[in-house]
């Protein structure tokens, strides 16, 4: 009897807790949820390490200046934000800027000059270990490459401020785009604890929308700040972003409304995501490629602080012959379902004016391969199906990093590939990071990896031969004639002139193949039709959500 | 447990890994970056490092998060409540459901209700947590609508009345419960059946129904006690093993547990986070250890008795 009653009492509460409890559904109200795999660790811009800790502090967090995509011209187009207007000098080494006199911290205070001049200082103090220091390389710094405060700004009233940038500089909007801290809510902070102690900290912020509740773990639910100038009467009241790990369950839940947006979909999932009328899938043209290098120098020498070529890949004939040898095509069709495109070299397709676009990918020609490591002394001497040069086999790991389905069909595609023209090749997957440490350290032979160009185009620390000061360069390219391209681009002014040395640059890594570039990656969004005024542009799907609203 | 994370404190540093990989910019000369990894104290030699770690131990201080900023405890207070919770009402469902089960099939031994049980019990065992979460998010949340498919509330949680939070929470957690707990009920009612029959079959209950004992007198007072008795042992192992958090069901259903914390400390090599998580997964594992050895003695008094002679 006593069983049987706490079986009714069990079905009964469980009927009463489904009977009151809404179904979440995104559709019901003025708000927009967002899909996002990880949980963010601060909306503190100063520590926004990761793109979606970027999304939402710079939600919070106002800049001096806002951007556009030129999506004719493939570049930046600067527009006001907290600064209204601005003059550069004749020689554009500085900047006056008049700033907006109606802006309000959240706890009532003015936003003031003194707003950008401390911002800018604690950035680039190094014992803030904020998530830009390091990048400060157009201004007046010491050498720690702090911010030189009084050599740098020039406060002229509390609306108006000058920046004088380093002579011998090219300055650009992006480095002074940077979200601006209230001065007053942390001048009071020791800088060297700030990474501790702004967690207990209330966020005071000055943007379109301010962190009302950041449940960890499940959801930081932003709140449209009405008291903000880029407010609209029309536009969300709510935008959540929902940490939801799992990508299938993000998919389930996208299909099913309950979260509006997510980026980064898989291209295998395109085809029935657009079967969904709510749906619209927008694939833009990405900024991230893959690419298998082929270390330049020799790992053993590079220990022992010389650079040597590589015993097998310093040999640019070899590195050409694998390009062609590598049916990329293949990989952009089967694994990508066409939403990306062979790579022909290091610049993106989204920069229109910089991409050389007479540089066409080298096709898949296994025979033209074989013509070339033959005419270059590769033969199977001992006829056991694997080419040698002297008492060097062809014969290598390839190593990937674990856990990236779209790395591990690509391996095995290129392993297929150059075991047709006489490689002996192995893959090896690591954990990732055992695998960057070493791929860093220049230890690896041979490897693949991806990199997302950075916004505005920077080839210089991928690309330059001093591989103590641009450790990006980790497949050890060395070439005089591009640090001779890249030391010009640096220099010059002009935008037509510099993408005219882009484009003799790529020319030179096409001819050189430092690696073999595979295929860009489209960044594929998917969003609910219910979201009207959204520009999905390469700075990424939430930009200007103030401008969004809703369609009831 | 001095010894567990004294050697995972050396294993950790030992394995390959830069936890201070993601403060570095690529701009950044070698030197600059030199002092950023100065700044993590993995500089020093090991045995320094050991000597630090021993004196803040000691003073309760597993130190600071390297990827929340924050002091360990303080991270780990965010996801300990929930694990604790969530485990217990699980370990609860699976003890319950398993006993319950296994008491009615053994009711009537080879019967309908036995035989569908039984093979039941071995699906639901065989069935890999991830899969049994899918299904049921594509059942319950995609098909038929009736349970949220990832999360602990719902966005407007903090307006809810204390109920409605209750009821929300409940609601959230329906699909979760029943993939964590569906395999521990499986083996809780493949245990106590055996253990049931096996007590059953023996000569003392003959003696007992001889002397006109009813069958409810006889499963309460000596059947059960004597069938669960060996079941306390495994409960105690199982609930610390839940404890230490459930990772495939926290991903699935997107909950915020210790094990999606462990694992993503171990991932990023926050070295501090992991001794934090490994050191409270161990004291609870102990903990319900001695919580199952005084139940088992509060049960069986004659290994109090045993024990002390």
């Amino acid at each position: 009897m006593n069983i049987k009653r706490i079986s009714f009492l069990i079905l009964f509460l469980l009927i009463a807790f489904l009977s009151s409890c809404n179904k979440e559904n995104s559709s019901n109200s003025n708000r927009v949820i967002i899909g996002i795999s990880s949980d963010i660790e601060s909306t503190n811009p100063l520590f926004a390490f990761t793109p979606n800790e970027g999304n939402i502090s710079e939600l919070l967090y106002l800049s001096l200046v806002q951007f556009d995509w030129d999506k004719q011209k493939g570049e930046l187009i600067p527009k006001p934000m907290l600064a209204k207007d601005w003059y550069w000098n004749a020689d554009s080494s500085s900047i006056t800027l008049d700033l907006r006199n109606d802006v309000y911290w959240s706890d009532g205070v003015q936003f003031t000059a003194n707003d950008v001049v401390y911002s800018f200082d604690v950035y680039s103090d190094p014992v803030v270990q904020s998530s830009l220091y390091g990048t400060f390389k157009n201004f007046y710094t010491d050498t720690s490459l702090h911010i030189d405060i009084n050599k740098t700004f020039t406060v002229e009233s509390p609306f108006k401020i000058k920046i004088n940038f380093k002579k011998g500089s090219i300055p650009n909007f992006v480095d002074i785009g940077l979200p601006l801290i209230p001065e007053h809510v942390f001048k009071n902070v020791d800088r060297k604890n700030l990474i501790t102690t702004e967690k207990d900290m209330k966020p005071v912020t000055d943007g379109p929308f301010y962190l009302s509740n950041w449940e960890k773990n499940q959801a930081i639910i932003l709140k449209a700040n009405k008291k903000s100038f880029l407010h609209k009467s029309s536009g969300l009241s709510e935008l959540i972003f929902k940490v939801v790990p799992d990508y299938s369950s993000r998919i389930m839940q996208l299909k099913r409304d309950e979260i509006d947006l997510t980026e980064d979909s898989e291209a295998g999932d395109v085809a029935q995501l657009k079967n969904i009328s709510s749906l619209i899938i927008s694939p833009i043209d990405g900024r991230d490629y893959d690419y298998a290098a082929w270390n330049n120098i020799d790992p053993d020498a590079y220990k022992r602080n010389k650079i040597i070529p590589n015993k097998i890949f310093g040999d640019e004939k070899v590195r050409e012959a694998f390009t062609y040898a590598i049916n990329r095509q293949e990989i952009v069709h089967d694994f990508l379902n066409d939403l990306g495109q062979v790579a022909s070299g290091p610049v993106s397709p989204i920069f229109k004016n910089a991409l050389d676009t007479l540089l066409k990918p080298l096709p898949y020609d296994p025979d033209e391969a074989k013509r070339i490591l033959a005419a270059d002394g590769w033969k199977d001497v001992n006829q056991d199906g694997v080419l040698e040069k002297g008492n060097q086999k062809l014969s290598f790991t390839f190593y990937i990093p674990s856990g990236n389905p779209r790395r591990k069909y690509a391996a095995t595609i290129i392993k297929n590939d150059l075991r047709k023209i006489g490689v002996d090749i192995k893959i090896e997957s690591l954990e990732p990071q055992v695998f960057f440490q070493r791929m860093f350290a220049h230890e690896l032979n041979a490897w693949m990896a991806g990199w997302s160009v950075p916004i505005p185009l920077d080839l210089k620390s991928p690309w330059y031969s001093d591989l103590k000061n641009t450790p990006l360069n980790v497949y050890g390219y060395q070439s005089k004639a591009a640090d001779a391209l890249l030391n010009l681009i640096g220099h010059e002014k002009s935008s037509q002139q510099r993408d005219q040395l882009y484009k003799k640059f790529q020319e030179l890594i096409y001819k050189d193949n430092p690696v073999t570039f595979l295929y860009w990656v489209d960044n594929i969004v998917a969003y609910n039709r219910r979201i009207k005024n959204i520009s999905i542009t390469p700075l990424g799907a939430v930009e200007h959500c103030w401008n969004w609203s809703i369609t009831k | 447990m001095f010894l567990l994370i004294s050697f995972l404190f050396f294993l950790l540093r030992i394995s390959p890994g830069d936890p201070s990989l993601k403060f570095i910019s690529p701009d950044l000369s070698p030197k600059l970056a030199a002092k950023i990894r100065d700044s993590f104290n993995l500089n020093s030699s090991l045995v320094d490092q050991y000597k630090a770690f021993l004196i803040n131990l000691v003073r309760g201080n597993f130190g600071i998060s390297y990827t929340y900023r924050m002091p360990v405890l303080s991270v780990i207070k965010d996801y300990l409540p929930f694990t604790l919770i969530f485990s217990s009402i699980s370990f609860l469902i699976q003890i319950i459901a398993g006993f319950f089960l296994a008491l009615f099939s053994v009711k009537k031994i080879n019967g309908a209700f036995d035989k569908t049980i039984s093979k039941l019990s071995l699906i639901a065992y065989a069935i890999p947590s991830f899969v049994l979460g899918v299904s049921l998010i594509l059942v319950f949340s995609s098909a038929l609508n009736l349970f949220p498919s990832s999360g602990l509330s719902s966005f407007d949680f903090s307006s809810f009345s204390f109920f409605q939070r209750l009821s929300d929470y409940a609601f959230h957690l329906v699909l979760p419960l029943i993939t964590l707990s569906l395999s521990g009920v499986a083996v809780y009612y493949k245990y106590l059946r055996e253990n049931l029959e096996d007590v059953y079959n023996k000569t003392f209950v003959l003696n007992l129904r001889a002397h006109g004992f009813t069958e409810k007198e006889i499963t309460r007072k000596h059947v059960i006690p004597n069938a669960i008795n060996p079941l306390i042992s495994v409960a105690g192992v199982e609930l610390g093993i839940l404890f230490g958090g459930a990772l495939v069901t926290e991903v699935i259903f997107g909950l915020p547990g210790m094990g999606r914390l462990t694992v993503n400390a171990i991932l990023s090599r926050d070295y501090p986070l992991v001794i934090g998580c490994t050191f409270i997964s161990g004291v609870l594992v102990i903990l319900s250890n001695l919580a199952a050895d005084l139940i088992k003695v509060r049960v069986d008094k004659r290994l109090l008795k045993s024990t002390l002679n």
